[in-house]
């Protein structure tokens, strides 16, 4: 034992395995990425910044009822509603403060018709603060931008309740199951 | 050089100064184009070295390195230059100012001065001094007077304890650096450097490394500690000093400590290469085995010296992507009961076997 030691520490054993790591590691493919040049694909769920869904139609979900205003834990949704010539309730403005939003997601948890989304675009730096305050029209203009086609039919059904198109829930949804569990 | 030369000059000097005189203008001359010369290309080479150190620690750590400024990075020690040319120079309050200025050129001075007496090829020195390695030496030493005197006269103490660690530290490896070189001297009889590789080429095994292979453990452990880097760079810790030393310099003259310290590690390179490694020589088997090698020109061979030289610049790389400091006590133990040791054994085998085995090694 003790003259193994002593090859050991004339030899410098342990140096020269830890100088061996390092030149395999030479040739290893770094882990660097290079990130403004070559962009990093958000992963699926990403929460970014916020749209509002448009149905097939075009017209926009959201029907002004203050869900996600309500939950919004940093309160930066602001919804202001009127009431339109046929009585019905008219979404006059929705706007969202994406400077004091903490992208927890729950607007799109508390939706009931699947109105308000987060899109997986993170690139949205800016110079002047008016950016970042999200107007109707704006957050309308995101969902075109980023979830134009099957993307945003897809949306709802991959990360978020509810996974249905008609708001059923999905029986597999470890939430939904729970629920229907303690109805029953 | 000095033919061509005054060929060109001497029927324009002549008339005017005499031949004498124009002789010696004409050496004058020659000496002033190698200096040009030289000091271009060391200066090049430390600018390249840290660009290749980062990205050689960089790629062994899983990163890319610079990679940014022109193709590949290659313009980043320029930028680097650039910029802390363009740098605000900061002297503290209580700085001892006349040696506070004085500190950084001493220790660069010594750097570049080191470089005019390694050959680096058959012929080609700026100062071919029959004591070339005492002036290695005595050069080196310098360098720590501006280290010392940066530490000193910073009025900081993180500097000052810098300051102090290098001083001891030197005192301790400069010791171990000059006994391991003295196998080295007695195999070649001789102090001057070209005279050491024409010696060591004549020798059975062509590199010193092989039968001075005591002495060129202890000259390979000094030169890290002598140039002060990892795993012995304790005077400029930087997480326990600050940056040591240099902690309150900033712009051009922390420069001269950083490209001081670069050509400090290509002058221990070389001299590794030129004692233990053959210089420019290729091992004299490879030199018979391939008669057209020494038809070569003389110039050609500097690509075999500066190969040498980047293998030992690249050790110092790769011991600093490897190593962790070594504690203080432990690095003065390393020193003191070691290294001298060990290289007073290896005097003592070399000093023998030169009297009872003459002309075998």
């Amino acid at each position: 034992m003790k003259s193994d030691k002593l090859i050991k520490t004339v030899f410098f054993v342990e140096i020269l395995k830890g100088m061996a790591l390092t030149f395999k590691t030479l040739f290893k493919p770094p882990v660097t990425r290079r990130y403004p040049l070559v962009p990093v694909p958000s992963k699926p769920g990403f929460r970014g910044l916020h749209a509002l869904a448009k149905d097939n139609t075009g017209r926009m979900k959201c029907v002004g009822c203050g869900l996600c205003g309500a939950y919004c834990p940093s309160q930066c949704i602001h919804i202001y509603t009127t009431e339109g010539e046929d009585h019905s309730k008219v979404v006059e403005r929705y706007e969202v403060d994406v400077l004091r939003c903490i992208f927890c997601g729950f607007c799109v948890e508390a939706c009931p018709f699947g109105a308000i989304t987060l899109s997986e675009h993170y690139e949205y730096s800016s110079y002047n603060r008016d950016d970042f305050y999200m107007t109707k029209e704006k957050l309308l203009a995101n969902w075109d931008k980023y979830f134009e086609g099957e993307k945003g039919k897809q949306y709802f059904k991959k990360f978020w309740r509810p996974l249905t198109s008609d708001f059923k829930g999905d029986p597999e949804q470890a939430m939904f199951s729970k629920i229907q569990r303690r109805g029953k | 050089m000095t033919e061509l030369f005054s060929q060109f000059l001497n029927p324009l000097l002549i008339p005017f100064i005499g031949a004498e005189f124009a002789a010696m203008a004409v050496n004058i001359i020659v000496i002033l184009i190698k200096v040009a010369v030289v000091v271009a290309v060391a200066l090049l080479h430390v600018a390249y070295a840290t660009y290749w150190e980062r990205k050689v620690i960089g790629h062994m750590q899983l990163r890319l390195g610079p990679r940014e400024v022109g193709p590949f990075g290659l313009l980043q020690p320029f930028a680097d230059g650039v910029k802390l040319f363009f740098k605000e120079d900061i002297i503290p309050d209580n700085a001892d100012k006349p040696i506070f200025y004085l500190a950084p050129v001493i220790f660069f001075v010594a750097a570049l001065t080191s470089l005019s007496v390694l050959p680096f090829f058959d012929g080609f020195v700026i100062a071919d001094i029959n004591v070339g390695l005492l002036f290695l030496f005595a050069m080196s030493s310098l360098g720590a007077y501006g280290i010392v005197m940066s530490g000193w006269s910073s009025g900081s103490k993180y500097a000052f304890l810098g300051g102090l660690r290098s001083a001891s530290q030197v005192i301790s490896y400069e010791i171990a650096m000059g006994l391991s070189l003295v196998g080295v001297m007695i195999m070649a009889g001789s102090l001057n450097l070209t005279e050491i590789v024409r010696a060591q080429y004549e020798s059975t095994f062509s590199f010193y490394a092989i039968p001075q292979v005591m002495g060129f453990f202890v000259f390979f452990v000094a030169m890290f500690a002598e140039t002060n880097r990892l795993p012995f760079d304790l005077p400029e810790a930087e997480s326990e000093l600050v940056a040591g030393y240099f902690t309150e310099y900033s712009g051009f003259r922390f420069a001269m400590f950083f490209l001081g310290e670069y050509t400090g590690m290509l002058i221990m390179s070389s001299m590794a290469t030129i004692c233990f490694l053959g210089g420019w020589t290729l091992p004299k088997f490879i030199m018979d085995a391939l008669p057209f090698l020494s038809s070569l020109p003389a110039f050609v061979w500097v690509a075999v010296f500066l190969a040498k030289v980047y293998v030992f610049m690249f050790l110092f790389y790769w011991v600093r992507a490897t190593l962790p400091r070594y504690r203080y006590d432990q690095l003065m133990n390393i020193g003191w009961k070691v290294l001298i040791p060990i290289a007073l054994v290896n005097i003592t085998v070399t000093g023998l076997a030169k009297i009872w085995f003459k002309g075998m090694i």
